[in-house]
């Protein structure tokens, strides 16, 4: 008896209990659809956490000025400017955990260029900047020592701000004007995309002397500087120096153990762990769930092929009368369990498909469709319906043909 | 399970020739259906031996008997026993299935034994789409669908009506005149009448074998 005819036959069977055939998968269904939307969510998270560090860089601390509280009443994050170029050369001695730091000023401006308006943040910093920040380039290059040194008037610009001022993929050599200042372009940033909160292709690095001479003198007078980037030399050393960081700076600005810094530490792998902890939390909760309900809906296909059997054995004797071997019985209820679990296994996948669309658009929370998860559901599935399946296929192969045949 | 072996066949010494056409009687307990069980390869005697076409039944495993049983005999029932999910042709189909026939080669052979049994309007028809006569002819024709040697028919006209009956004797009696041996069991007179030789059983043994010369 071939396969095909087999399933032919099986078929026939399930679907004159259609109802039952799918009340029986329904294990099979929570659970595939659970396996796939864990998988989906662990991978979806590693995915994103990959992203950020290649985004900001790893290993990274930013020190931002903050002015320090007064009695839980802040005075807003711009209203001063509180490190100086001295902090960064002073954490550079003091720690040697620090592999460098990047300052940055900062202002939004106008610009002009080529007759396109455009409003953009500009950034003045060195070049450590871009290796910390994994800024790549589509074109041209970084400041030169000279440039940096001498304050030119040479800017390196984004995607967004190209897009905006230009007609051409090649602004190299052109001039802009920033708050009326002619600079000209030496490099262009590869694309990094959005975040939620905030288009990071949208700026405009100038050396941090040219920007401090010519565009922010009055908002960042003397050495003051807005943040620095701090490039830790391991993962291992992050969180010590993120507390020697804290001490040192403390230190320099004469504020106690207890009392308000007038800068904060902001450390990307804390928000990254907390992620991908919480997915983590959510993977073991789905695999539970996931665990329990494939088994249960093994138990109920072997229950329910169990019934099947019973009710079926009048029909087992007459197949074996008219010459129905036990191989021919016992792969016939085989492949009637496989169908009902391969059947809930497809469902499931629907459905868990359905659930991962549904939660990454509702909830902005990136899954990533894992392929290998769908194949690894299938086989789930159908060993789930080959081993419950397996009991109650045997017993009717086992059946005597006269005492079937007399079943009433 | 005690310790008294009931014996449902006691000393029986039977031979039934190719073509022949045999009744056998007797009431409920006498042996006929477990005597029907070792001649249609169903069951095995625990004691003693059955040939069936140069095979030695008695030693034969179950994969053997139901090949012996796909390609050689034929079962009618009284009670039909076809599948309620299959049509008239899939039932009929059946064994062919499972002596690995190919498609074409089977639904031409299936729609045959349906024409031959009057049935041919009929194919697609499930068994609770057809009378009780026509379900008893699918169930004829899926007995005679491989071409068996010998066809077994226990009680063929028990659940029809008279008519009907004759009429399903009728067709019997016309695959008999085709060289096709027939055992039949019943209890009822004419029937029986039917059969070129009538075995009468009780109690497990032949109390009469005989030639009816009514036939």
């Amino acid at each position: 008896m071939s396969i095909t005819d087999l399933i032919y036959l099986s078929q026939k069977s399930l679907r004159s209990n259609i109802l039952r055939s799918i009340l029986t998968s329904l294990g099979i269904i929570i659970g595939v659809s659970s396996v796939i939307t864990m998988i989906s969510i662990g991978s979806g998270a590693r995915i994103e956490v990959e992203q950020q560090i290649e985004r900001f860089g790893s290993n990274n601390l930013i020190v931002r000025s903050q002015s320090s509280s007064n009695r839980g009443v802040s005075m807003g994050a711009n209203s001063v400017n509180t490190l100086t170029l001295k902090d960064m050369e002073a954490l550079k001695e003091e720690l040697p955990a620090i592999k460098a730091i990047a300052p940055r000023v900062s202002l939004s401006t106008q610009i002009v260029a080529n007759g396109n308006n455009w409003l953009a943040t500009v950034t003045g910093t060195t070049n450590d900047y871009f290796d910390l920040g994994n800024w790549k380039f589509e074109n041209g290059r970084s400041f030169e020592e000279e440039e940096l040194d001498s304050g030119s008037r040479v800017a390196i610009i984004g995607k967004t701000v190209q897009k905006n001022l230009f007609d051409t993929d090649s602004p190299i050599d052109e001039v802009i004007r920033i708050n009326k200042v002619p600079f000209t372009v030496i490099g262009l940033l590869d694309a990094k995309g959005g975040t939620a909160w905030a288009d990071l292709d949208d700026t405009i690095i100038v050396p941090l002397k040219t920007a401090k001479q010519r565009l922010v003198a009055k908002k960042f007078p003397g050495d003051q500087i807005r943040s620095m980037t701090i490039n830790v030399r391991s993962s291992d050393l992050l969180f010590k120096t993120e507390k020697d960081v804290d001490t040192v700076m403390r230190k320099l600005h004469k504020i106690s153990a207890n009392g308000n810094p007038d800068f904060v530490i902001r450390n990307y792998a804390q928000f990254l762990n907390a992620r991908q902890e919480s997915s983590r939390v959510m993977s073991i909760l789905l695999a539970t769930v996931a665990g329990i309900s494939l088994i249960v809906g093994g138990i109920g296909i072997m229950n329910i092929m169990l019934v099947t059997v019973t009710e079926r054995t009048k029909e087992i004797g007459v197949c074996m009368s008219v010459g129905a071997k036990k191989r021919d019985i016992l792969l016939q209820f085989l492949i009637e369990s496989l169908m009902i679990s391969l059947i809930g296994g497809l469902i499931g996948i629907a459905l868990g498909l359905g659930v991962i669309f549904g939660v990454s658009e509702y909830f902005k929370w990136k899954m990533s469709l894992d392929y290998m998860s769908i194949v690894l559901s299938f086989i789930f599935s159908s060993s789930i319906g080959i081993i419950f399946g397996f009991y109650p296929a045997r017993k009717a192969a086992n059946l005597n043909p006269i005492d079937a045949l007399r079943y009433e | 399970m005690g310790d008294n072996k009931l014996l449902a066949l006691d000393k029986i010494d039977l031979s039934i020739n190719e073509g022949d056409f045999v009744s056998i009687m007797g009431s409920s307990g006498s042996g006929k259906s477990t005597l029907m069980n070792i001649i249609g390869c169903l069951d095995v005697p625990s004691s003693g031996e059955y040939h069936f076409r140069n095979n030695n039944v008695s030693t034969l495993n179950s994969n053997k008997l139901a090949e012996l049983r796909n390609k050689d005999i034929g079962f009618v029932f009284q009670n039909f026993n076809l599948l309620p999910r299959l049509n008239a042709t899939e039932n009929v189909v059946l064994p062919l299935l499972y002596s690995g026939k190919n498609l074409k080669e089977r639904n031409k052979l299936a729609i045959e034994a349906l024409e031959s049994v009057g049935l041919k309007d009929r194919v697609h028809h499930r068994p609770n789409q057809l009378s009780g006569g026509q379900q008893q002819r699918v169930s004829i024709a899926r007995a005679i669908a491989g071409s068996p040697k010998l066809i077994l028919a226990d009680e063929p006209t028990g659940a029809l009506d008279s008519k009907t009956g004759l009429e399903i004797m009728k067709i019997l009696n016309d695959l008999n005149a085709k060289g096709i041996t027939i055992v039949l069991v019943t209890h009822e007179d004419d029937i029986a009448n039917y059969g070129s030789r009538i075995i009468k059983m009780k109690d497990g043994r032949i109390l009469e074998d005989r030639k009816n010369v009514n036939n």
